[in-house]
């Protein structure tokens, strides 16, 4: 071709990703697996924990499936079943906290908050028929959101993982010039590094709205006291209730003095016609003369639009928020707690989030994996640490399951036990990394989740199964979980059919 | 709106996201580019992420049509999965992470970096939006704390790659004095 011809011809140009310097990526790369390599352990159990924590109104359900189903109640019902609840509650009330039913949780729930915290289902008379046995539910939600340490601290690491995700997501983009011409690749079998890198990118790439949804509503929600914190410190002399009072409503006036329980009717009457649905009312000492009611009202098609409405013990209004009123702020923070649990679609994005969770879960472990595959195709394989992290990977559903398993065999002790079980258990699997192999622990932690995941099943049906249908579609699913980890201990031998890469590849 | 509706939409736009990512893995494939298919693909995409919101509502619509728009791209994509026989130390044409010579206390002085001092500096620039930026003060709050993780995020991205470490001590520890230098001088109003 002459220089004439070649003038000639348009230039083309590279792709924005592509433009990005070599020396560049090959540093952010670096950076990106630094960090992922210090903190995958700890997104990994966030992200996991955080996923099953998407069905918590369904684990609920699970593990008390013989409270009575109620869909709606009086407010007569109410009054009578929080009243039954005080009266069983013991010394030292603080709180109740009454869930009304809805959707996903069609019960009527009350908790009272003394010496010791009770949970009671009631039914359409608001009779308690029975007390909760929730330990599971509270056990994973309470190690997504602080991994079960003392509460504060629990929540900062947890909103700093969330910070660290956020920057590997920030860094992966960075670090992947080939994003769009790998778009729709995903190679399995083959390089091992390659299968894993494509799986990592693909799901990074394509998940990538709900992983900054997450990362960044998670990493807010955990931060959220040290930020105040400073806030607090820096511009409003050290008195978070300040900031604290932009949000919330002021508490009731303090005055101990005993007084009958409140008195909810009156309260339920000024409630206003406004076409939501009342979602949960939270009472501060209701057996004091200082008592307040707090009632929370939710709209149908709204992400965070909530009335709060509050009246003191003479059942007069003293603070009224409505939706319709919100700040963008206001809006923005209702709306953080139903994004990052995926609670706003039904169970159709329950089951998106879980997907898409479990896929974020794959991400964390995903990215050691493509390192310790690097590190065997470079001819330095790194065999203790494939035995720790494969260890440590099918050391989480095997202790999930076995502390799931705990609280369904023994409703009646503390949480504390499912603890201790799953912290063995995760502390027995690294053991067992000392001593074998990465194929073998592999093979071993599948098999045994599998094989738990079945007889946690079997043990529900058998001890604490009810009539609720999303208790035995929870148990088939468990079921269906376990023979498919189980099966894949097994060896079967793969077809030979080989699909052409597409031209664009 | 009953179950049913909301099911049917959302299976609708499931469809239709779905039919968006298979457009655009139409243009992909062919070798020069489909302009044809990318633009209908990505005409398709933004319709489905937008009209939900008027089935949906307005601010939960294009969030659901969000989540399940990842769910449907990564359903094309596995769809067009390519099985390898296995092989063993390939190499690869993946870049690989930079090799740099580092001293104990260039890496502890890194991560001091992208952990504390950065959650430092990103914690005075949200505070400084929260103090300086007008508007109400909920939302002022708010965005503020959503720029703390954002920032402490990018901060960490940019300390562990950077090989110039000063430089980020300086630009880092600089943000943080301004921050709340100028958020202390002002006060919260």
């Amino acid at each position: 071709m002459t220089a004439s011809k070649s003038a000639a011809l348009p230039k083309k140009r590279k792709p924005l990703m592509s433009r990005i310097p070599a020396d560049f990526v090959r540093a952010v790369l670096k950076g990106h697996s630094g960090l992922g390599l210090a903190f995958a352990a700890v997104i990994y159990i966030v992200c996991l924990s955080g996923t099953l924590s998407v069905f918590v109104d369904e684990f609920e359900r699970w593990e008390d499936a013989n409270a009575p189903v109620v869909e709606s109640v009086s407010p007569e019902a109410v009054q009578s079943a929080y009243e039954s609840a005080v009266a069983r509650a013991g010394s030292g009330l603080e709180h109740v906290f009454i869930t009304m039913p809805a959707g996903d949780l069609p019960r009527l729930r009350i908790q009272t908050d003394a010496e010791e915290d009770r949970i009671w289902f009631a039914d359409t008379q608001g009779e308690l028929v029975t007390e909760s046995h929730g330990q599971w539910s509270t056990f994973i939600v309470a190690l997504h959101e602080n991994l079960h340490l003392p509460r504060t601290w629990g929540m900062f690491l947890v909103g700093l993982t969330g910070v660290a995700l956020l920057s590997s997501l920030i860094s992966g983009i960075l670090a992947h010039p080939r994003i769009f011409r790998d778009a729709f690749h995903l190679r399995l079998g083959g390089s091992r590094r390659l299968q894993e890198a494509d799986l990592h990118n693909r799901i990074g790439v394509w998940g990538l709205p709900f992983h900054v949804i997450l990362s960044l509503s998670g990493a807010f929600l955990g931060l959220t006291t040290i930020i105040v914190g400073v806030l607090g410190m820096a511009v409003f002399e050290g008195d978070t209730a300040k900031i604290y009072a932009l949000f919330q409503p002021s508490p009731p006036i303090d005055n101990p003095a005993a007084a009958d329980p409140l008195d909810l009717l009156p309260m339920f009457a000024q409630l206003p016609d406004s076409g939501g649905h009342l979602t949960s009312i939270f009472m501060e000492h209701p057996t004091e003369q200082g008592g307040a009611a707090l009632f929370n009202i939710r709209y149908d098609g709204a992400l965070a639009a909530a009335d709060s409405l509050a009246f003191d013990r003479s059942g007069e209004l003293y603070y009224a928020k409505r939706a319709e009123d919100f700040t963008l702020g206001e809006s923005i923070l209702g709306s953080l707690g139903q994004l990052h649990f995926g609670w706003f679609g039904g169970g159709v994005i329950k089951i998106v989030y879980g997907l898409l969770g479990l896929g974020l879960t794959y991400l964390a472990a995903g990215g050691v994996n493509i390192w310790l595959a690097r590190k065997r195709d470079q001819g330095r394989p790194a065999e203790r640490w494939e035995s720790i992290w494969d260890a440590f990977v099918w050391g989480q559903p095997l202790a999930l399951t076995a502390a799931a398993l705990s609280t369904v065999a023994a409703p009646g002790l503390a949480i504390d036990l499912a603890v201790m079980v799953w912290l063995g258990i995760s502390l027995g699997s690294l053991a067992a990394a000392a001593a074998l192999p990465a194929p073998t622990i592999s093979r071993l932690g599948r098999g045994a989740s599998g094989a738990l995941l079945l007889l946690l099943a079997l043990v529900h049906i058998l001890l604490a199964s009810g009539p609720d249908a999303v208790s035995w579609t929870i148990d088939l699913v468990l079921a269906l979980a376990g023979a498919v980890l189980v099966a894949s201990v097994f060896p079967f031998r793969r077809g030979r059919h080989t699909k052409h890469l597409p031209i664009g590849g | 709106m009953t179950d049913l509706a909301f099911l049917t939409i959302s299976a609708l736009i499931l469809a239709g996201t779905g039919a968006a990512a298979w457009m655009l893995r139409r243009s992909w494939q062919a070798k020069a580019g489909n302009p044809q298919w990318r633009l209908a693909g990505w005409a398709l995409l933004g319709a489905c992420l937008i009209l939900p919101a008027f089935a949906l509502g307005e601010a939960r619509g294009p969030f659901i049509a969000l989540s399940l728009a990842s769910v449907a791209a990564l359903l094309v994509v596995a769809s067009g999965y390519r099985l390898r026989e296995r092989k063993s130390g390939r190499s690869s044409l993946a870049p690989e992470p930079a090799e740099r010579l580092s001293t104990t206390w260039r890496g502890v002085l890194r991560w001091l970096l992208a952990g504390p001092v950065g959650m430092i500096s990103a914690m005075g620039l949200g505070i400084c939006y929260a103090v300086w930026v007008p508007g109400e003060p909920q939302t002022r709050l708010v965005v503020g704390g959503m720029i703390v993780p954002i920032a402490w995020g990018g901060a960490m991205a940019w300390t562990l790659a950077d090989s110039r470490i000063l430089r980020a001590t300086t630009v880092l520890v600089g943000v943080a004095i301004f921050g709340f230098g100028a958020s202390i001088m002002k006060g919260f109003t």
